[in-house]
C-alpha cells in the first residue's frame, strides 16, 4: 500500500479529542478496524449526487461523484490521482452535499477507465479541508496505529498457530502421501507435489519443545496457480515459522526417524517472517 | 473558360496535397496516443500504406485504465457473449481482486462490443480463483447479462462452485447453486431452450466411481438444479484426462469430448480421443449415450486411440506446462458437423503437436487424418468455433523462434483453403512465470453474427510490433517507448494480460 504523508494528518486529526475535531466518522468508532478494512481511502470533495463518474457504474440514489483531493492509501496496482473523479457509494447519501469535503474510507468497487468504490465510512473535513497537525506529530501517530494494527495480525497469528518457533531448515525432501492414509491422489494439474522441511529448532516461542529439536513442515512444491500463495522452503532457511498442525496433505504425521511425529504447515503468506522480526514477536508474546 | 478549369483544379490538388503533406509532418511531432497501439494503424489506414487494406481484426488488452499498476500474471482466460446483446460479454482469467486478499475474484465486464472492460469482483471465490470458465444463458432473458460460472477455489481443498448472477454490472456476488469437492477443470457452456436455460459443465469429477471421471453436470432449469453424467463408459487408468468440453447446437444436440485415460507412467498419458452426443439435451436416464463406437459398441466415438500424451506439470513448452489441450465446436445450424482438436506428442522435433478432425454425421465417423492445414507443431491453447455461415476457425498459440505467436486460421471447406490472422507475436521468454499456467491450460473462441471472437493471454510489452493486427490498450502504456506505466508516468514491469479479439467470418 502507498501511505500519503498527508494520511497522517488525517490519521491524527481522526484520533483526536472531541474539541479538535468537526466531523465524526460515521461507520465505525474503531478507527483502527476502519483503517484496517479499507483498501482505498482519500479526501474529496463533493461534486455531483446520485451521479457516476464513468458508464459502467449503475447509477443510483447511493452513488456520488467525489473529486480527488489527495490520495491517503491505494494498492500500487490502482491509478488513484489528485483530480481523478471517483464514484462512491454511500451508506447515506443525505450525509454530505456537493462541495462537503471529507475523507472517506472505502473498499474498491468496480475498476475500469476510472474507480468506483463503496463506502465503509467517511469523516466530514472542517472549511478548508486540512487536517490542523504538525506532519511529524501525525507521522508519529499514523505509525503508532499502523503499526497497532500490524501487531494485531501478528497477535492473530500467534494465536492461531499451535506452534511458533525460531528454526533453519535443515533439509527439504520430496515427500509422497502414502496409499495407506486413504488421501486422494488424483492427476491434476493442481497436484500439490508435497515437500518435507526438516526444521532444526533454535528456540519455541509458543507451544512445547519437540523431541530432539526437530519438527517437520509439509509445503506444496509445484508452480501451479492454486498453491501460489503457500510459503515455500529452501534448505538453510531461517526465520520464524508460524506453525499448524497439517490439515491439508491428507496424512498428518510423518516418520523422521523411528517414531511417529505430527506434521505442520505454513499454509499463508506471513505464516514464515525473517529473523529480524524475531525481537517483534517475542515482544508481542509477552503482552 | 477551359483553361481556367485547368488552373483551378491544379490549385485545388496542390492544396490538397499540400494539406495531406501538413497532416503527415504535424503527426509525426505528436507523440502517438497513450495507451493506444492502434494509432499509427489508424494513420496507415487513413492514407493505404502500411496495411494492405483496412481491417476490422479487434484486439484489446483488457486490463482497465484505473489499473494501470498491476503486474500479475493474469493467465488463461475465457470469454461469454450474450447473444441476444453482443454488445454485453464477460471476461475472466487468473486475475486477482485488486485490493483485497479477503474480496471476490473479479471478472472483466463489457458492455460496448469489447472496447472498455470493468473488473467487477462477483465470484463466490476468495481472492483468485483456479480455474474459471462461464457462459451468459440467453433463455430467461436477463438484459445485463445471466451468467453462470464454474469456478474452482483452492486452499486446503480444491471447491467446485456452480453459480449464477443475474446481471454482470451488479456488485453483489454471484448466487452459488451448486458446489461440491474433488473436481477438475469445470468448463461452462449454455443453451436456451424454449425461454428456459440448460447449462453444462465439463468436468474431471474424481467422485466418479470404477475410473469414470469424465462428467458433465446437466442443468435443465438454469443452474437451480444440476443432475451429473458420467460420459466414459471403458476403462480407465483409474481416471481420465482433465479436459472435458461440452458443445451445443441450437437444436438441443449436446456433444463432449474427453481424454479416455487408458496408461499414465508419470510423464505420459496413453490416451483416446472421445465423443460422446446426446440429442435430447442430456434428458433422460441414458444420456450422452447415442454415438457408439463400432469396435466395443460402447457408448462415445474414439475418434483416435491410444495417443501418447506428454503429461508435464513444469515449464516445458516455453515457459508453458503441457497435458491436456482439447477442443470441440458444433456447426450452429448444422448440427451433425463437427470438429474436435487436440494436442499429443507428435514427431520426435515436437514437443507438442495440434490436431484437429471433422465429422460430418453426427461424430459417427471422422476424417481418418488431421484436416489439411491443422497439424501444427510445438502450439497449445487449440479453440475451435464455427460460425452461421458454416466457417471454422482455429484459435492457437505456437512457440516459434523464441516467440508465443497467437493465430485465428479460418476455412470454409474444412481447413483447405485457410486464412490465417496473426493476433500477437510476443517474446516467450519474458516475463519470468509466477506460476503455471503461464498462458493458461487454454484460452476461448465464439463465434457470433459475422465474428470470432476470444480471448488469448501474452507478454503485455506496449510493441506494435507485436500486434500485427493492431491492439488497443486500456492501461496506461507508452507505445514509442514501448514501457508501461502507472498513469502517473511511473514504468510498470511487464506481465501476462488477458486480450480480447474479434476477427470477422470470411465470407
Amino acid at each position: 500500500m502507498n501511505i500519503s504523508p498527508i494520511f497522517f494528518g488525517g490519521i491524527l486529526w481522526a484520533l483526536l479529542p472531541a474539541p479538535a475535531v468537526a466531523g465524526r466518522l460515521q461507520a465505525t468508532s474503531n478507527q483502527a478496524a476502519l483503517i484496517k478494512q479499507s483498501s482505498i481511502v482519500f479526501t474529496g470533495t463533493v461534486s455531483q449526487l446520485g451521479a457516476t463518474s464513468f458508464a459502467d457504474v449503475p447509477k443510483s440514489a447511493q452513488t456520488i461523484v467525489v473529486r480527488v483531493d489527495s490520495v491517503l492509501k491505494k494498492p500500487p496496482a490502482v491509478s488513484l490521482r489528485k483530480g481523478d473523479k471517483v464514484t462512491v457509494e454511500m451508506k447515506d447519501p443525505s450525509a454530505l452535499q456537493e462541495g462537503t469535503q471529507a475523507t472517506f474510507y472505502t473498499e474498491g468497487w468496480l475498476f475500469g477507465s476510472g474507480v468506483a468504490v463503496k463506502e465503509l465510512g467517511h469523516e466530514v473535513l472542517p472549511s478548508g479541508g486540512s487536517a490542523p497537525v504538525e506532519a511529524g506529530s501525525a507521522e508519529k501517530t499514523f505509525l503508532q496505529a499502523d503499526q497497532q494494527i500490524s501487531d494485531q495480525e501478528l497477535q492473530n497469528r500467534i494465536a492461531s498457530a499451535d506452534y511458533v518457533v525460531v528454526a533453519r531448515v535443515m533439509d527439504v525432501r520430496r515427500w509422497v502421501v502414502p496409499k495407506s492414509a486413504g488421501a486422494p491422489s488424483h492427476i491434476t494439474e493442481h497436484q500439490p507435489d508435497w515437500h518435507e522441511a526438516i526444521l532444526e529448532i533454535h528456540s519455541v516461542l509458543k507451544g512445547t519443545k519437540p523431541k530432539k529439536n526437530k519438527m517437520v513442515l509439509r509445503f506444496p512444491g509445484c508452480q501451479d496457480v492454486a498453491w501460489v500463495h503457500f510459503p515455500k522452503f529452501a534448505k538453510n532457511q531461517q526465520g520464524v515459522f508460524f506453525l499448524k498442525k497439517d490439515q491439508v496433505s491428507g496424512a498428518p504425521t510423518t516418520y523422521p526417524g523411528t517414531s511417529q511425529a505430527d506434521v505442520y504447515t505454513c499454509s499463508k503468506p506471513g505464516d514464515w517472517l525473517p529473523m529480524s522480526d524475531e525481537a517483534r514477536v517475542r515482544s508481542l508474546l509477552k503482552k | 473558360m477551359r483553361a481556367l478549369a485547368v488552373y483551378w483544379m491544379r490549385f485545388l490538388v496542390l492544396t490538397l496535397l499540400a494539406l495531406i503533406a501538413g497532416t503527415v509532418f504535424i503527426g509525426s511531432l505528436i507523440p502517438s496516443h497513450t495507451g493506444n497501439g492502434r494509432g499509427h494503424l489508424e494513420s496507415a489506414e487513413a492514407f493505404g500504406s502500411v496495411y494492405a487494406a483496412p481491417t476490422q481484426v479487434k484486439v484489446v488488452d483488457l486490463i482497465p485504465s484505473s489499473l494501470s499498476g498491476e503486474t500479475n500474471q493474469d493467465s488463461e482466460p475465457f470469454l461469454a457473449i450474450q447473444t441476444a446483446n453482443p454488445q454485453v460479454m464477460v471476461a475472466s482469467a487468473f486475475t486477482p481482486n485488486p485490493v483485497s486478499s479477503s474480496g471476490n475474484a473479479p471478472v472483466y465486464v463489457s458492455q460496448d462490443g469489447g472496447d472498455s472492460w470493468v473488473l467487477n469482483a462477483i465470484t463466490p471465490v476468495q481472492r483468485m480463483t483456479c480455474d474459471i470458465t462461464h457462459a451468459l444463458a440467453p433463455g430467461e432473458n436477463h438484459p445485463r447479462g445471466d451468467l453462470h460460472a464454474g469456478t474452482l477455489a483452492c486452499a486446503a481443498s480444491i471447491t467446485l462452485n456452480e453459480s449464477e448472477t443475474t446481471d454482470v454490472s451488479s456488485g453483489t456476488a454471484m448466487s452459488v447453486q451448486s458446489s461440491r469437492n474433488n473436481v477438475d477443470q469445470p468448463f461452462v457452456r449454455a443453451l436456451a431452450i424454449s425461454n428456459s436455460d440448460h447449462i453444462y459443465v465439463g468436468l474431471n469429477d474424481f467422485n466418479q466411481t470404477n475410473g469414470h471421471t469424465a462428467t458433465v453436470d446437466v442443468s435443465l432449469d438454469g443452474g437451480a438444479t444440476y443432475k451429473s453424467f458420467s460420459v466414459e463408459a471403458r476403462t480407465t487408468m483409474g481416471q481420465d484426462g482433465p479436459s472435458v468440453r461440452p458443445a451445443v447446437a441450437g437444436d438441443n444436440t449436446v456433444y463432449a469430448a474427453f481424454f479416455g485415460w487408458r496408461k499414465f507412467d508419470g510423464k505420459i498419458a496413453t490416451s483416446d480421443v472421445v465423443v460422446v452426443r446426446d440429442d435430447a439435451g442430456g434428458i433422460g436416464p441414458h444420456a450422452f449415450q447415442a454415438l457408439k463406437d463400432q469396435s466395443d459398441k460402447l457408448p462415445g466415438r474414439l475418434v483416435v486411440k491410444r495417443v501418447s500424451i506428454p503429461w508435464s506439470n513444469s515449464p516445458t513448452l516455453g515457459q508453458e506446462r503441457i497435458g491436456s489441450t482439447l477442443s470441440i465446436a458444433v456447426d450452429p445450424n448444422n448440427s451433425s458437423i463437427v470438429y474436435v482438436g487436440w494436442a499429443d506428442r507428435g514427431s520426435k522435433k515436437d514437443i507438442y503437436t495440434l490436431h484437429v478432425r471433422r465429422s460430418a454425421d453426427r461424430g459417427a465417423t471422422w476424417s481418418k487424418s488431421d484436416l489439411p492445414h491443422t497439424t501444427i507443431s510445438n502450439a497449445t491453447n487449440i479453440a475451435l468455433a464455427v460460425a452461421n455461415n458454416g466457417v471454422a476457425a482455429l484459435l492457437y498459440q505456437q512457440l516459434m523462434n523464441g516467440r508465443w505467436v497467437t493465430h485465428v486460421v479460418q476455412s470454409h471447406n474444412a481447413f483447405v483453403n485457410v486464412q490465417d490472422t496473426i493476433l500477437a507475436s510476443v517474446p516467450a521468454n519474458e516475463p519470468a512465470q509466477q506460476f503455471l499456467p503461464y498462458l493458461g491450460d487454454y484460452d476461448y473462441l465464439l463465434s457470433v453474427g459475422n465474428e470470432f471472437r476470444g480471448v488469448f493471454c501474452a507478454n503485455n510489452t506496449p510493441d506494435r510490433a507485436n500486434f500485427p493486427s493492431g491492439v488497443t490498450y486500456q492501461r496506461a502504456a507508452d507505445f514509442n517507448a514501448k514501457t508501461l506505466t502507472d498513469g502517473s508516468g511511473n514504468p510498470v514491469a511487464i506481465s501476462i494480460d488477458p486480450f480480447y479479439f474479434s476477427v470477422p467470418v470470411i465470407p
